[in-house]
């Protein structure tokens, strides 16, 4: 939302305080509560606003009020409006208790019912999909369950692919969401705390942890920074991370966000915070370390061996889209002499015809790049075809033939733009997309020397960084040994005991004794015995 | 305060760049030079020929697709001076880049140069210069000028420096008689008092003049082809003798170069009937000083190897034959390294490192000695060689198929 309009906003919401319209009682004459309520809504035409008399000795008014669109209308129809209009009994069930009470208790068959007694809780309730029941005469209200309405059922997540794992992702729903996670990890040690954030757009953020795992102290920082959030609108996890996340001007991202649920399982249950944003799948969870940006879902489904030799490979990989068009400028501006002398010779016969300096051709090569990715993503999938033709043979083939850029730059933005693709975190991934352009303009002036130099620059940049109090780069730097076995490697889970120090403090051990499998003493499948059994 | 600290910082970094490009050098402002020939000219000037690589000549899509006339994978260039950087320098009149002299891989000296002159006057500039390499191999062109090898043009490798070089190595592992000597190492020697520097040859055959030509190499058999020869053999730092065939394979037994080689052997009237594949050896030098106070060298080699051809009909099965054959081999190569070291002794200089032997045996007799080592010492030395060969392998036969003829 612009800045525009959210001082527009804010000075209206505040006046609208001081009139005594939100946080006010509620009058007792129906009337006057409905009129005060189309004030406040100004008619919009989804409040439906329905007024029934019910039969009891008075005939009392009553009036059921809810948004249409985001209440389920079967609910309403079966279990508020029919129960009241139809049920004859009411007079008999009524005896010596007041109307509200009644329909409380003994009318309304709907899973959970508030009372009401103020306008800024009603409007709270009415908002995010409950029906209020209002009732001539008293000064509250019932606030009624009734949420519903359109959303999108669980698919697979489209940004998080994985060979072997779960299928199901995150919708928009926080409850779907928060159930998903759940349904994982059956134990009531699973604590969700709801807040809601945005002045305007009151929207609903929960974090999720494992009581005694967790740190209470991380509990405690992330609670305060949510707390401390004042905004008029929440659209996206993305505003909450911009808004509590450790070192905001740094390209490296310190808060992880996942799809998956399993992925908020696992974090979890190494004792970290998740925090789910109403409307959108992307759940934030910190603290986050470096490491994590490269570790996929599929390392921890698959043997240990490939999972950490893929892990390893990502990490080196990340280092050459970091850095394989800047060291190729450095090298051939530079450093003719590191290069063999028949690469050279191959280098120098395609820079022939290329009528510019190299950095500058690494620079058109990669900004085309670039602008062909962002086409590729924004474009209607039905010609995302014609991008890929003009990209491949404009890129690869013309500009070649053109002699405006060398063969061997075209390979060298090709992998790099290929690495950047292993990155399983996005955010990871486009951070490196930055720096790139940075360290081929340092390429350019300063040769190997400040590569040398940003590479230093980055690491202890890197090494500053914390997320949530915990070290950024841990466990590497602080050196924790005994966290290594989940880090730039996967240790099998019966050599991988514990949970990462610094961050499930409480509760460390996670795997038994003597669980490493091996084959059966004799042919006979008689029982190993081993030490401690 | 922070918008401060801010602008401080974008001041410093920016600092940094005020440098600008500095020694930037893009790929096509530089002209490769492959070689460099060094002669001497009538006028006692030094005449310089670099070998500048065209890189689009030698590889690239550009040779297959412009079908226009071929050129040349190489240019060369020559000028005349009175010092290295000086020639070095003039170049520039006449190539349109900027000489760079990191993968130079080649250095070729006229035989009238290291005759007359010696190598002194010229390595300064080449091991002074932070872009040349000296691990460039370093040649000397027999009976022809160092100009017209590098001018030639050859087959198969483009880069006819290339072509130099790689001969050199590989007839240095499966033949012995030649030695890939980097100028690095040629330095050491030239300085020391005990060891005296060997420097393979090259020399031309054919036609000089129409090697230079693209036509030349356009033949089967090129009409100027050039060929590893002998091993140059110096004197505080002339050249004195070049040293050819199984006098020079015997210098470099003696100096433990030797990768594998073949030692044919006579067998009964038939001559170099039996043929010895050489996988590995060893030779240890051994240095001392006899109470008379004479130096005296041994020489231990152990040698391990194949039977690579019989031309008569003996049965390897038999052990008594094998020895046999590893007596006359011991013997071929205990020849060979005497009559090498003989002809040393006579030319009176130490190129085997004998005088770096007795150095570290004998400091102190070696303070002695040292001045008049080549001249009088060394030739007085008595040397001893023993030699152990060993048969590893016969080959995929024992009985020759000869023997079922007769």
């Amino acid at each position: 939302m612009s800045f525009r309009l959210r001082k527009f906003f804010r000075p209206n919401q505040k006046a609208a305080e001081k009139s005594g319209h939100t946080t006010e009682p509620l009058n007792s004459s129906l009337q006057k509560n409905l009129d005060a309520l189309n004030n406040r809504t100004g008619y919009s035409s989804d409040i439906i606003i329905r007024k029934l008399e019910i039969e009891d000795n008075k005939k009392t008014k009553v009036a059921i009020i809810f948004v249409e669109g985001i209440v389920d209308s079967r609910s309403i129809n079966d279990f508020l409006v029919h129960s009241l209009v139809s049920d004859g009994d009411l007079q008999d069930k009524q005896a010596d208790q007041s109307v509200l009470d009644t329909i409380a208790d003994k009318v309304v068959s709907v899973g959970i019912v508030n009372r009401i007694h103020d306008w800024k809780k009603l409007y709270e309730s009415l908002m995010s999909g409950h029906t209020i029941i209002l009732v001539d005469g008293m000064e509250q209200g019932l606030a009624t369950s009734t949420k519903g309405g359109e959303k999108r059922s669980i698919e697979e997540p489209p940004t998080e692919i994985s060979i072997r794992g779960p299928r199901e992702g995150f919708t928009e729903n926080i409850r779907t969401n928060t159930a998903l996670v759940r349904r994982r990890i059956k134990n009531p040690d699973v604590r969700v705390k709801s807040m809601t954030i945005g002045q305007v757009t009151n929207t609903n953020v929960e974090i999720m942890y494992i009581e005694g795992i967790a740190n209470k102290k991380i509990i405690q920082e992330v609670c305060d920074r949510l707390e401390r959030i004042d905004i008029d609108s929440i659209l996206e996890s993305g505003y909450i991370e911009e808004l509590i996340e450790d070192e905001p001007v740094s390209p490296f991202p310190t808060i992880h966000f996942t799809e998956r649920p399993d992925v908020v399982s696992g974090n979890i249950l190494e004792g970290r915070v998740a925090i789910f944003v109403n409307g959108t799948p992307f759940v934030l969870h910190a603290p986050s370390l470096f490491v994590q940006f490269f570790q996929s879902v599929d390392d921890y489904y698959s043997r240990a061996y490939i999972g950490s030799s893929l892990r390893f490979l990502r990490i080196m990989v990340f280092l050459i889209s970091l850095y394989a068009p800047a060291t190729y400028v450095a090298a051939t501006t530079f450093h003719q002499e590191m290069i063999p002398t028949q690469l050279l010779i191959v280098l120098s016969a395609q820079r022939e015809a290329v009528p510019f300096p190299a950095v500058v051709e690494a620079f058109i090569m990669e900004i085309t790049f670039e602008i062909l990715r962002e086409a590729g993503i924004r474009m209607p999938k039905a010609v995302g075809q014609t991008v890929s033709i003009v990209g491949a043979l404009v890129i690869g083939q013309a500009a070649v033939q053109a002699g405006i850029v060398s063969p061997a730059m075209v390979i060298i933005v090709a992998i790099t733009a290929i690495a950047s693709f292993t990155t399983p975190s996005y955010s990871m991934a486009i951070a490196a997309r930055l720096i790139r352009f940075f360290l081929m303009v340092l390429a350019a002036s300063f040769g190997f020397y400040g590569l040398i130099l940003s590479f230093i620059v980055i690491i202890v940049h890197l090494c500053s960084l914390r997320s949530f109090g915990i070290p950024y780069m841990s466990p590497l730097a602080p050196f924790i040994p005994a966290d290594f076995g989940d880090s730039i490697i996967r240790l099998p889970w019966w050599r991988d005991k514990k949970r990462p120090k610094l961050i499930g403090t409480n509760n460390t051990v996670r795997v038994g004794g003597n669980q490493e499998p091996g084959p059966p003493d004799s042919r006979d499948m008689k029982k190993k015995t081993r030490k401690g059994d | 305060m922070k918008a401060n600290r801010l602008c401080t910082l974008v001041v410093f970094i920016s600092t940094a760049f005020l440098s600008g490009c500095w020694s930037n050098q893009e790929l096509p402002d530089l002209a490769l030079v492959s070689a460099i020939g060094i002669d001497k000219t009538e006028d006692g000037q030094y005449m310089n020929t670099v070998q500048v690589i065209n890189p689009g000549n030698v590889a690239g899509e550009s040779r297959q697709g412009t079908g226009g006339t071929e050129s040349p994978p190489v240019s060369t260039y020559m000028e005349k001076g009175n010092n290295m950087v000086q020639i070095q320098r003039q170049v520039s009149k006449k190539v349109s880049r900027r000489l760079y002299y990191a993968h130079t891989n080649l250095l070729v000296i006229g035989e009238k140069l290291v005759r007359e002159e010696g190598l002194k006057n010229i390595f300064d500039a080449l091991e002074r210069d932070n872009e040349f390499r000296t691990n460039a191999t370093v040649v000397i062109a027999q009976e022809s000028t160092a100009s017209e090898l590098v001018k030639t043009l050859t087959p198969i490798d483009q880069v006819p420096a290339e072509k130099i070089v790689n001969t050199l190595k590989v007839t240095e592992r499966m033949w012995g008689e030649n030695l890939n000597v980097a100028i690095r190492d040629v330095l050491p020697d030239l300085v020391s008092s005990g060891k005296e520097p060997v420097i393979s040859c090259f020399s031309m055959y054919g036609d000089a003049a129409t090697g230079e030509t693209l036509e030349s190499i356009q033949e089967t058999k090129p009409k100027a082809r050039m060929m590893a020869s002998g091993l140059g053999v110096f004197k505080d730092g002339k050249l004195v003798d070049i040293v050819q065939g199984d006098m020079s394979k015997g210098v470099i037994w003696a100096l433990d170069e030797i990768k594998s080689t073949l030692v044919s052997v006579d067998w009964k009237e038939k001559q170099e009937a039996v043929v010895y594949e050489v996988i590995r050896q060893k030779t240890d030098v051994g240095a001392e000083v006899n109470k008379d106070g004479k130096g005296k060298i041994t020489i231990d080699i152990s040698v391990e190897g194949d039977i690579g051809e019989t031309a008569v009909p003996i049965s390897l099965k038999n052990p008594s034959i094998l020895y046999d054959v590893e007596d006359k081999v011991e013997k071929k190569i205990k020849d060979n390294i005497q009559s090498s070291v003989k002809k040393a002794q006579d030319l009176q200089t130490d190129i085997f490192g004998f005088g770096d032997a007795i150095h570290q045996s004998n400091p102190k007799v070696w303070k002695e000695w040292e001045k008049e080592w080549d001249d009088v010492y060394f030739p007085e030395l008595e040397i001893n060689v023993t030699v152990d060969a060993f048969i590893r392998r016969t080959g995929l036969r024992n009985e020759p198929f000869l023997s079922s003829i007769d």
